[in-house]
């Protein structure tokens, strides 16, 4: 039998990982929901009003835009378009062998993910570091994050020092502590030795035209401290249009992603630094990417375009806390990859079509977004778009019989009447699939279809006879 | 989720029984019924009702939700409101039905059934105020809200309703506000991932000792009850909403 | 053919176009995103400290203070931006005082004392800009930082810093050391940022 998936995937999974991710998830749940309680009761408010501005801003992305384009070049940026993950990849080493760049250190981006900029950089020749910790071990490991804001959730310390080992960081030692400080040493170097910083951006305000860049650790403010080229890629829809959308979105971002009241690096980028300044960047570039963001826009799914990246929906969720990040076969995992993915892919919709169905729709995702991204609502049309496009469904019973039934009243009632076949039946030889797999695992309770209804019938009798 | 903000809260309702009910748990329907009555509604239940149309709805095909949907909007017709003893097929009607029809010509038809429609629990205390509820049902209850009644009055009216019951005991479980992983089709479409979710469920509901493990909504009870009874741990009893109602009910006589 | 940007522009508009009204702007959160007991603290500073203190900043409102904090942590090397005149280089008398960050010599300095061009009360943040930073090395690269913030400089919220963000290249709000939970969610201070971060309220 054709299985999802997904399901295949968490099936397979090593126990260990599965319960280190779900443990860790459910940790971030409670944090944030911690946090908000504290600080604002309910956050609900404050959430519809995030979604509120993030919709307006992309309702009106063609001015905001626009907007935020002239005034980071009034701030001394320059200021690029790219239509495509390739387009992107070409303006970002153009910009590099233009400036004779051969070693660049990135601060972690969602966007560079998607674009694949690190192969791309790595095939020009070009020596690309992340910084981030997490990213970091995910680069020389050659593997791929598996959340949002936790990239390696599905790794343990021991993964982590025997690549440590293996890539000359000093022997086997897998406290935390030690792995820090080890990377603190070797990353350092990196950032002194680097011609470029290549950083996303979490926000970009139109009215004053600058990028906000959010850090725990610190790693893009040393990437734009020890280098004089700065490249940063942004998402258009990244735009909001004012430095006072800030309050509200900053607060909420730190509070759902790590259960801070804010990340402890806030960073505000105008543009290059003066002159006469010791360190930052002399030039700063900025790339406004599409990569399908425009068709997302158009279609009745624009929502998604809402998403700050904050990573709360994969903790809360309860298919991603058993099926974790790499089961989602995308940048984006968890429920926003769910919606995210599928439509990122143009043509290649089909290949991703069953992401939107390995959900509950049990709406603990919408529940703690902070910009209220409907995301059941989401992964629902979705699934209407794979079934317009007749795509296969392995493991779902048909509708469309169903449907006859439910919509011919005699037809029911002899339906529910012979489904007591089921009773004395074997129904574990049943041959349908979708049984089979409802019955592997579960049983069914006893077939009482029409009691109901008889029971109604006789009473009504009995009322008419007093 | 978008919940009416008006709706018809008479005495006289229409009865939605839910397919589940109609073919596994007559006894939540016939509990519900007696519960209406007793809170003073008379109680219709159309013949021809089938189903609201939400597996078609989940699964993506949308057409053959809309054909069912349609069905149910004949049926349910008029203007008295719709009870349902199920989160889910209430949401369906008044949250589901909206996007379903986006751009339908029948739209305004199916939001009049969506303007009416109500969960049991929400009906009673937010629709007719039922202030109080005699008898007695001496039981731990661990109370399994419905995903699809999250961030509607359907969850805490149901835990006042529970707290009107003298004898009854609401005892609180671990990640509670996690799915059962039922999900309609998602339960055959995903069967491992679905498996888990509810083993972790009954784990923390089997660790709070209950007497009953009660919802609002047949579908997580069909699961977790049908998952109870295939593991080592033995069944879970399970019990309606309305079946803990009725139970205080006839201890009142 | 187009250019990317003519491309880009017109594909917005035209997934724009199918929108029977445009969504719009719900306004100025006027409040709506400070925390609700924001209201009850009338004392900035001492809001500030609390709450830097939370954030896991070492806090000091005395500048001698700070100084032996310094000792006692056996900083040898401290680097004293020239800005600063809170803490003098007789203070630090213990250690080797110098005023400029050496790039090729990057972790010779034990810890720095920056100025800071102004705080936010509700988070316990330092603002530091360009301006009072010249070298934004040298308040990132030691492992102890030591920032100096004066009482009329605190904002009391996050929408008030904003609202009064310095027209400045980089403005960077620093909330308590560099830290990480990458590693199985254990909390490590110091990745690449300072390990310790201090501020002294004058």
């Amino acid at each position: 039998m054709a299985e999802q998936q997904i399901d295949q995937f968490t099936r397979r999974l090593d126990g260990k990982v599965r319960r280190a991710v779900r443990e860790n998830s459910a940790a971030g749940t409670a944090k944030r929901a911690e946090i908000l309680a504290a600080d604002y009761g309910d956050p609900t408010p404050l959430r519809r009003l995030a979604g509120e501005i993030r919709q307006h801003a992309i309702e009106n992305l063609d001015v905001h835009l626009a907007k935020a384009e002239d005034s980071l070049k009034r701030n001394g940026a320059e200021v690029h378009y790219a239509v495509t993950a390739g387009d992107a990849c070409r303006v970002v080493s153009d910009i590099l062998s233009r400036a004779g760049a051969r070693k660049v250190v990135k601060s972690k981006s969602m966007v560079t993910e998607e674009i694949e900029l690190n192969g791309h950089l790595e095939a020009e020749g070009i020596e690309s570091v992340e910084t981030d910790l997490g990213e970091y071990i995910v680069q020389i490991d050659g593997d791929h994050p598996s959340h949002i804001v936790k990239p390696i959730i599905h790794k343990s310390r021991e993964d982590i020092a025997r690549s440590f080992e293996r890539e000359g960081l000093g022997d086997y030692d897998d406290d935390p502590e030690t792995i820090t400080r080890r990377a603190r040493a070797w990353l350092r170097r990196k950032y002194f030795e680097a011609d470029a910083a290549i950083t996303g951006a979490n926000f970009v305000t139109a009215d004053s035209g600058r990028l906000v860049l959010v850090t725990n650790e610190g790693n893009s403010r040393f990437c734009l401290a020890a280098t004089r080229l700065h490249i940063a890629l942004v998402g258009i829809e990244k735009v909001v249009s004012g430095d006072a959308d800030l309050a509200v979105l900053l607060n909420l971002l730190a509070r759902s992603a790590t259960g801070q009241q804010l990340t402890v690096y806030t960073e505000f980028i105008q543009g290059p630094a003066g002159s006469g300044r010791p360190s930052g960047p002399r030039e700063t570039h900025v790339v406004f990417v599409d990569n399908r963001r425009t068709e997302v826009l158009a279609s009745d799914c624009r929502e998604i375009l809402r998403c700050i990246r904050c990573g709360a929906c994969l903790n809360v969720c309860p298919v991603y806390r058993q099926a974790t990040g790499h089961a989602y076969r995308g940048v984006y995992p968890g429920p926003v990859g769910a919606v995210l993915t599928p439509l990122l892919a143009g043509k290649d919709f089909p290949a991703f079509a069953d992401l939107p169905k390995a959900s509950s729709l049990c709406g603990a995702c919408n529940e703690v977004c902070p910009v209220d991204i409907p995301i059941p609502d989401l992964l629902l049309r979705l699934r209407n778009r794979a079934h317009a496009e007749r795509l296969p469904s392995p493991g779902s019973p048909p509708m469309g019989p169903f449907a006859a039934m439910a919509s011919r009243p005699w037809l029911w009632r002899m339906a529910l009447r012979s489904g007591r076949v089921m009773d004395v039946g074997p129904v574990q030889k049943i041959p349908v699939p979708w049984m089979r797999a409802w019955l592997n695992t579960r049983t069914l309770p006893e077939w009482r279809g029409g009691k109901f209804r008889a029971w109604m019938r006789d009473r009504r009798k009995g009322g008419d006879e007093t | 989720m978008s919940v009416p903000s008006q709706r018809p809260a008479g005495r006289k309702v229409l009865f939605m029984a839910t397919c589940l009910c109609d073919a596994f748990f007559d006894n939540a329907a016939r509990a519900a019924v007696e519960v209406l009555e007793h809170a003073g509604c008379e109680v219709i239940f159309p013949e021809d009702q089938t189903c609201c149309g939400q597996p078609a709805f989940n699964s993506g095909n949308w057409p053959a939700c809309r054909k069912v949907m349609r069905h149910a909007a004949e049926v349910f017709n008029g203007d008295l409101p719709v009870v349902t003893p199920s989160g889910s097929c209430a949401a369906m009607l008044f949250h589901g039905a909206g996007i379903a029809f986006e751009g339908e010509p029948d739209r305004e038809v199916i939001g009049q059934l969506a303007g009416r429609a109500w969960e049991l629990a929400d009906f009673l205390v937010n629709g007719l105020g039922v202030p109080s509820w005699p008898g007695r049902f001496p039981a731990r209850v661990a109370f399994h809200q419905a995903c699809h009644t999250r961030g509607t009055a359907s969850g805490p009216a149901a835990l006042r309703l529970l707290g009107m019951v003298e004898g009854v005991e609401v005892t609180p479980f671990g990640e509670g506000d996690q799915c059962c992983g039922f999900g309609g089709t998602f339960s055959v479409g995903f069967p491992h991932v679905s498996t888990s979710m509810g083993q972790l469920k009954l784990d923390h509901v089997r660790k709070a000792t209950p007497d009953f493990l009660v919802s609002g909504d047949m579908s997580c009870l069909l699961h977790l009850g049908g998952l109870a009874g295939k593991e080592p741990g033995g069944a879970v009893p399970t019990l309606h909403l309305a079946e803990v109602l009725q139970k205080a009910l006839r201890d009142d006589g | 053919m187009k250019d990317a940007r003519e491309q880009i522009f017109a594909s917005i508009r035209e997934a724009l176009q199918t929108l029977p009204e445009r969504k719009p702007h719900p306004g100025p959160p006027s409040g709506a995103a400070d925390p609700r007991w924001l209201a009850e603290e009338t004392d900035a500073a001492a809001l500030f400290l609390k709450r830097a203190a939370a954030a896991g900043t070492k806090v000091f409102t005395d500048a001698e203070a700070c100084a032996d904090w310094l000792r006692g942590l056996s900083a040898r090397v401290v680097l004293l931006a020239e800005n600063v005149t809170e803490l003098t280089v007789d203070a630090l008398s213990f250690a080797e005082v110098v005023s400029v960050f050496d790039r090729n010599d990057p972790d010779r300095i034990d810890a720095s004392v920056t100025r800071a061009a102004a705080a936010i009360a509700e988070t316990g943040t330092v603002v530091l800009t360009d301006e009072t930073t010249p070298d934004r090395l040298a308040a990132l690269a030691p492992w102890t930082h030591v920032v100096v913030v004066r009482r009329g400089e605190i904002h009391r919220s996050v929408a008030d810093a904003l609202a009064a963000l310095p027209d400045d290249p980089n403005v960077i709000w620093v909330t308590g050391p560099s830290k990480t939970a990458d590693v199985e969610g254990i909390l490590i201070q110091g990745v690449h940022g300072p390990g310790e971060q201090a501020v002294l309220l004058i």
